[in-house]
């Protein structure tokens, strides 16, 4: 609750929507004991006075009530008709949709047809036509208002009552024999309950605005109550004349209006999870630079990193993703990248180009240099320049890494246009040539494929053939056969490593297997923790690992190419990288770790091309 | 061959939506048997005396009984006779067709404009997050969905017809001389702002989220590593992605804006359906509001088929 | 930095789109042209054909392009020749003969005769007039008397009545008796109300549906010729933007401004004109059951209602306090020596205190507007904050015009104690005889929704309606008046006078005391 607050808070909007929100229910709870004006008092020779005249603060109205009055009384009164019409129309709408989606079926397209027909019938003279034929008054009012939304409400809950329908704990509960109402009381229910709150909250303002609709045609509250609309309609003939009676209810319904809305919003943020990891911003073209200290000076690598730091920056917490890590590659040369899931591995290769999502993330320090050129804090233009033209990128999943709504032609050729000026036959048989590159059968076919069309192993060689577009120096690949059967990723190996060597490509490969490594690498470097533990030519650290670390990491490949391994044969977790203990970050799950593993940084050290961050090394090296 | 499951799939929808708009026909005609108040009334006024009311009744029609007379009705609207409207004197099909064609121009005119002010200031506000942009924005918007619409359009018409007279205050086309495409734009500017507004908040703000949802896409990403500007990532890779959950979303808004014609209509005296409907239920017009309401209630279910046809041509993933 | 360029760019972007909406707007709020009168009237009209139509909205464009066979006198409620130079009445009131006005014709060209007058009575009247269909005819019943009409010449047309009715003449002066060209309803069929054609001043020109309906001069007009060009009716259903219409410069004229707009008007400009009409506003009270069946407590009413400050105040003097059932527009028929009940809050409170209806629970029909109704609900909350002052606990029901018709014609019995009302008529028989008779209680037929009852009243009002002789009419009916306002059926509230803008441009222009809007003598430079 208290973190719901603080993030709630956070949002300056919500907090502001809150605070007038709060001041409004305040004033209006308090209202009955006010020292005001009666509201419904005439006094027609006072009528249309100014606001600030004395003993009315607000001005009087055209029959000389005082507004101020009114106006307390009658935001009372529509904030209570907004907030009722807005839980009739919720309840009669979610039970609506809820039936319709957890039945589905012959039930689900009746009602959803009846609420077709009530969509289509323009709603405000659906209202009009229920005031008309149930006669005058705000209580009929707030009916017609109900029920002109009950089918919003219905669909909504429909739709994600559908959804839910689906799930595993639903045919669960109906195979214990749970029957329908208990089902949907008790299951259902609870699932659909936050949204149907959240929809609610918000229609309230849409309640009042709808109701001072309504009063503007002349249906509502009976004189002399006061409510929010009809206080807007009856001042509308002296609009021109005295605009201060149609203002002053107008800025109440607007504040209202307005609160409800961002503090609605603020409720929807805080409620949902992936603001707390702070990934519902947006992330920027490029990420974040606030580098301190020195910068590293330049190497004759192709692609160097040095001592690069990148961080994630959620709320007041530090995620040290990136702890001074420093790789290089040379051209033809394939470097492996190993660790767990959380080691750093793939924010290091995306900090490359800019990619690492920001916020939260920022490279703090360090630099990456191609050629001897620095590219953190380098101009957009420049970085973009480079991106896919000379440094590509092979991503994971290529289910979501490709976009689902373009051809894979077209994502080809864009990947071309975006370096080069052609035409878009001279990309399109481009794209047909990078596709039977990475041999795709029946590329000129397949070239008009959505994603969705095509296997994991293919898309996957649809993101190397993106990748090699250009003719890169670089390629990025960050686990690019994860996801993929082990034949798929035996084929997809290959084909990586042939460009490799036809090409003069350098290759930084990013994986948690070894037994992909051992495959493809010439060095291998081990992530833990954001910063390298052992790194060395591949046969020399598989052969004798120095690292407590990389040898338990071996030790779950039993054997070569014997495909994916999970890591559990590790005791314990990798640590919270923003709470990473003072020593070595492994010394809480080794079986070695003596206390002054736990006392002081830990360097990494060794003899060039092999380096060991260990106070007790396997190997000594 | 995709065309080709396409064109069955605008059939099935087309069919499904008979039944549809047979409902509508029901519901109003009950809904307008149940009002109180009855035409002869309304056009006696003050002289409505049970004879004189009586008499104008049977030469209405109006005194068969009500499945009869439902009947009746909806075999002439079949062959295209709506009846004639008593309000009006003139065939309703006339006066709807006429008066439908001033909605479409003020309400596909706000339609499109909130469309494109709605998730252009969506975009520049996700993409800018939290960026003074995306403050202004908000606030503007804000204040579109806040403010009752026929309140902003009076406001309006203090401000720049009133005081400024640089709009004129109502209708469509001058009394005299004008009637030509400047004319019109003229008249149109003030209603259609005034009715957009609404519509163009809540899509900005859904257009707002959409994007931040897709931007965190892994896909995007691709597009960045891949070299593409970012104005085309914004405007092509993102929007396109966003649109898929912002159409369904315009078809809504589509309906809102619109019924929300009805008041900017009355305020800024276009003559349009929607004012027409109004006074129609006022004058109890049984003919004139049954047939618009059928009328506009079949232009929306169509407009909602084009936009699951749009949807599906956006997204090839969606089974048609 | 950010914000200094994003200012600036959104300077630039306001500044153009200033331009823009500037260049645009500049040509077309030009004012209107000369020789041109714009209209701003409060509906689209329904019909031109005048047998078709109810609406003083409607009577006002028809009375520009039709005529009748006699009119009323300029500026009075009297009624003078027009189509019809001269009649005789016979002794026992039941035949009227007409001498028409000779070199008459109608906007298609075909004449003026007794032929068209009867065509015209006919279609209303006759089931079996192969013209008939073009109806309905809502208001024949003011030619319900009429047993037959007859050609007896050529410009000679003689009406039988089946029994006599005084208020006939001026009947035929009401826009229900304006006379159609009968070729022109021969063509167009049920579309005459489309394509109208009279023997008016003005000649229809143009039905623009729900922007404007344009007269034009009728060159060929047997009297003086219209003093200007064109006259556009422009239909502006919402007072607000009429009212803004009318500040812009959009038209030059408009009739009915709210009240609380005309201070709008006061400046230079613009002239405001006004003229008190035949029209009475009142609070029908439920005679026959709750606290109002005891005179006291109706007089109470009466005394406890602020008249005054309704017409002066919400109303914004529009309208003059009103002393009993006939306005006096009527000058030859009005009681002068009746006073209105004072504002007596002391004495009302004594009345009900005497009655025994202290803290009586009143159920008030309140409409939301409508023909004659003013401002109803401000006045009926009004009413209702005054009656809550000596003691009444009322209860307000807000209904749309038809709705609240339909409540209250049947009669208030078992559902309201009162209920607002308003009458336009253009004699001062019509009210008193609809809505105060016994014989008029809704279930036979009238509008007597209070039950008020007087055999007195009933005689007198009978004895009127058949004498021919005005002055023995107008006795009648003063003492009539006396009786009511004492029996008090009705709280008597106000007389409206009618009020109409005007801009400088307009000159010759007046209102008729018969809410007709006569604008052959407009001259607009």
């Amino acid at each position: 609750m208290s973190t719901f607050l603080k993030l709630l808070f956070r949002n300056r909007l919500a907090a502001m929507g809150a605070v007038v929100l709060g001041a409004i229910l305040l004033l209006v709870l308090v209202t009955p004991i006010l020292p005001l004006h009666d509201p419904d008092i005439t006094a027609t020779a006072d009528r249309f006075k100014r606001p600030f005249t004395e003993g009315h603060l607000l001005g009087t109205d055209h029959l000389g009530r005082d507004l101020l009055s009114r106006l307390l009384h009658g935001t009372r009164l529509s904030l209570a008709i907004g907030v009722a019409a807005a839980l009739i129309a919720a309840t009669i709408g979610s039970a609506i949709g809820i039936v319709a989606g957890y039945f589905g079926g012959r039930t689900d397209n009746i009602i959803m047809r009846g609420v077709d027909m009530l969509m289509a019938f323009p709603y405000i003279l659906l209202a009009l036509a229920i005031v008309a034929a149930l006669g005058p008054g705000l209580m009929n009012a707030l009916i017609a208002v109900a029920a002109v939304n009950v089918p919003f409400f219905a669909r909504n809950i429909r739709g994600i009552t559908v959804g839910l329908a689906g799930h595993e704990f639903i045919d669960a509960a109906r195979l214990a024999g749970m029957g329908h109402t208990r089902i949907i009381l008790t299951e259902l229910l609870p699932n659909v309950l936050p949204v149907i709150v959240i929809a609610m909250s918000t229609t309230v303002g849409w309640m009042i605005l709808e109701t001072a609709g309504l009063s503007f045609l002349g249906l509502g509250s009976q004189p002399p109550q006061a409510d929010l609309g009809s206080m807007l309609g009856e001042a509308r003939s002296a609009m021109i004349s005295h605009p201060h009676t149609s203002i002053v209810p107008g800025v109440m319904i607007f504040l209202i209006v307005m609160s409800i809305n961002l503090l609605g919003d603020g409720v929807r943020d805080a409620l949902d999870p992936r603001l707390r990891s702070g990934a519902l911003s947006r992330p920027r073209a490029t990420t974040l630079v606030e580098r301190q200290g020195d910068i590293p000076a330049a190497t004759d690598d192709l692609l160097a990193i040095q001592e690069l730091e990148t961080q994630f920056h959620v709320g007041n917490r530090i995620y040290r993703a990136v702890g001074g890590v420093s790789l290089a590659v040379k051209s033809g040369e394939c470097l492996g990248v190993i660790g767990e899931s959380g080691s750093g591995k793939s924010v290091t290769a995306l900090s490359v180009m800019g990619l690492v999502a920001s916020p939260p993330g920022v490279i703090t320090g360090g630099a990456v240099r191609f050629q001897g050129e620095d590219l953190i804090g380098a101009p957009y233009e420049t970085l973009r320049r480079k991106r896919g033209d000379r440094v590509a990128y092979i991503f994971q999943d290529p289910l979501s890494t490709l976009h689902p709504l373009y051809r894979i032609g077209q994502q080809l050729a864009e990947a071309i246009q975006s370096h080069h000026k052609i035409g878009s036959a001279e990309a399109r048989s481009r794209a047909i040539r990078l596709l039977k590159d990475v041999r795709i059968p029946n590329a000129e076919a397949r070239v008009d494929n959505f994603p969705h069309e095509m296997s994991g192993g293919m898309r996957q060689r649809v993101g190397i053939a993106m990748a090699l577009a250009n003719e890169p120096d670089v390629i990025i690949a960050d686990e690019p056969t994860t996801a993929l059967d082990v034949t798929v990723q035996a084929q997809i190996l290959s084909l990586l490593d042939d460009l490799r060597r036809d090409r003069g490509l350098a290759i930084i490969f990013i994986t948690h297997d070894f037994g992909v490594v051992a495959q493809l690498c010439d060095r291998v470097a081990v992530m833990y923790a954001g910063r390298i533990v052992e790194e060395g030519p591949t046969k020399a650290v598989l052969d004798a690992p120095a690292h407590p670390y990389t040898k338990r990491l071996i030790a779950c490949v039993p054997e070569l190419g014997g495909g994916r391994r999970e890591l559990a044969a590790i005791p314990g977790l990798p640590p919270v990288v923003d709470d990473l203990p003072p020593g070595c970050a492994f010394a809480p799950r080794c079986d070695k770790a003596q206390d002054n593993c736990r006392a002081a940084e830990v360097v990494l050290l060794g003899n060039e091309p092999r380096a060991v961050r260990c106070l007790y090394p396997e190997e000594a090296i | 061959m995709r065309g080709a499951m396409m064109g069955g799939y605008i059939l099935k929808r087309l069919i499904s939506a008979v039944p549809v708009l047979l409902g509508i026909t029901i519901i109003v005609f009950l809904i307008m048997s149940l009002i109180p108040g009855d035409p002869a009334t309304a056009i006696l006024g003050s002289y409505a005396t049970p004879e004189n009311v009586e008499k104008l009744n049977r030469d209405l029609g109006l005194d068969k009984p009500m499945v009869q007379r439902y009947f009746i009705w909806l075999g002439n609207m079949l062959t295209g006779d709506f009846g004639r409207s008593f309000s009006l004197n003139r065939p309703v099909l006339d006066e709807i067709v006429e008066r439908f064609s001033a909605t479409l121009i003020l309400a596909g005119t706000a339609f499109v404009l909130c469309s494109v002010l709605g998730v252009l200031a969506g975009v520049v506000s996700a993409a800018r997050q939290y960026g003074l942009a995306d403050k202004a924005i908000t606030f503007i918007v804000l204040i579109g969905i806040s403010v009752p619409s026929f309140f902003l359009g009076m406001m309006m018409i203090l401000l720049f017809a009133v005081n400024l007279r640089w709009l004129p205050v109502s209708g469509m086309y001058a009394i005299y001389g004008g009637g030509d495409l400047p004319d019109l734009l003229n008249h149109l500017i003030m209603p259609a702002l005034a009715l957009a507004a609404v519509a163009t908040g809540v899509i900005a703000r859904l257009a707002r989220s959409a994007m931040l949802e897709v931007l965190r896409q892994d896909y995007i990403r691709t597009a960045r590593a891949k070299g593409v500007p970012e104005r085309r990532v914004i405007m092509g890779h993102a929007l396109r992605a966003a649109m898929v959950s912002i159409i369904p979303v315009l078809g809504i808004q589509a309906g809102f804006v619109l019924s929300g014609a009805v008041y900017i209509e009355i305020v800024f005296q276009w003559p349009g359906v929607g004012r027409m409907l109004v006074e129609a239920i006022l004058k109890r017009d049984l003919l004139l509001v049954q047939g618009g309401v059928v009328f506009v209630a079949a232009c929306y279910v169509m407009f909602n088929i084009a936009v699951d046809v749009a949807q599906s041509l956006l997204d090839p993933r969606i089974k048609t | 930095m950010p914000l200094l360029s994003w200012t600036r760019r959104g300077l630039v972007a306001a500044v153009g789109a200033a331009f823009l909406i500037g260049g645009l707007g500049g040509p077309v709020v030009a004012q209107t042209p000369p020789g041109v009168l714009i209209v701003g009237q409060i509906a689209e009209p329904k019909s031109l054909d005048p047998a078709a139509v109810t609406a003083v909205n409607d009577f006002r464009i028809l009375v520009n392009v039709y005529e009748g066979l006699t009119r009323y006198k300029s500026g009075t409620l009297e009624v003078e020749p027009a189509l019809a130079t001269s009649w005789d009445i016979s002794e026992d009131g039941t035949q009227y003969t007409f001498t028409l006005r000779d070199g008459v014709t109608f906007h298609d060209g075909t004449p003026f005769n007794a032929e068209a007058v009867k065509f015209n009575f006919d279609r209303m009247l006759d089931e079996n007039h192969p013209y008939h269909d073009t109806g309905p005819f809502p208001l024949s019943f003011f030619f319900g008397a009429v047993q037959s009409t007859e050609v007896v010449d050529d410009m000679t047309v003689k009406f039988t009545l089946n029994a006599p009715y005084a208020p006939f003449l001026s009947n035929l002066a009401y826009p229900t008796g304006l006379i159609v060209s009968p070729a022109a309803v021969e063509a167009h069929g049920k579309e005459f109300g489309r394509n109208p054609s009279g023997t008016g001043p003005f000649k229809f020109a143009e039905w623009r549906s729900n922007e404007a309906v344009v007269v034009e001069r009728n060159d060929g007009y047997w009297g003086e010729a219209a003093g200007t060009q064109a006259v556009v009716f422009r239909p502006i259903t919402d007072a607000n933007t009429r009212v803004a219409e009318m500040l812009a410069g959009g038209i030059d004229m408009m009739v009915e401004v709210p009240p609380t707009s005309l201070g709008q008007f006061s400046g230079g400009g613009f002239s405001v004109a006004e003229q008190a009409g035949p029209h009475v506003w009142f609070l029908i009270l439920n005679a026959k059951e709750g606290p109002f069946a005891d005179k006291r407590v109706r007089q109470a009413a009466n005394y406890a209602i602020n008249k005054e400050a309704i017409v002066n105040d919400v109303l914004e003097g529009t309208a003059s306090v009103a002393a009993g059932p006939t306005p006096p527009a009527f000058a030859w028929a009005y009681n002068e020596a009746l006073d209105p009940y004072p504002y007596d809050p002391e004495k009302a409170k004594a009345l009900i205190a005497e009655a025994g209806a202290d803290g009586a629970t009143l159920t008030f029909y309140v409409t939301e507007g409508g023909s004659g109704m003013l401002d109803p609900v401000p006045m009926g909350t009004a009413i209702q904050a005054d009656l809550q002052a000596v003691g009444f606990d009322v209860k307000i029901e807000t209904y749309e015009w038809n709705t609240f018709l339909g409540e209250v014609n049947p009669g208030l019995e078992g559902k309201a104690d009162m209920a607002e009302m308003a009458w336009m008529t253009n004699d001062p028989d019509t009210l008193p005889y609809l809505a105060l008779r016994s014989e008029a209680w809704p279930d036979k037929g009238g509008f007597n929704s209070g039950y008020y009852a007087n055999p007195k009243v009933d005689e007198l009002l009978d004895a009127a309606r058949t004498a021919t002789d005005q002055d023995e009419r107008a006795r009648l009916y003063r003492e009539m008046q006396e009786i009511v306002q004492e029996d008090a059926p009705w709280v008597f509230v106000a007389n409206w006078k009618q009020n109409a803008v005007t801009n400088d441009r307009v000159e010759n222009f007046g209102l008729e005391p018969s809410f007709l809007l006569h604008l052959q003598g407009v001259v607009k430079n």
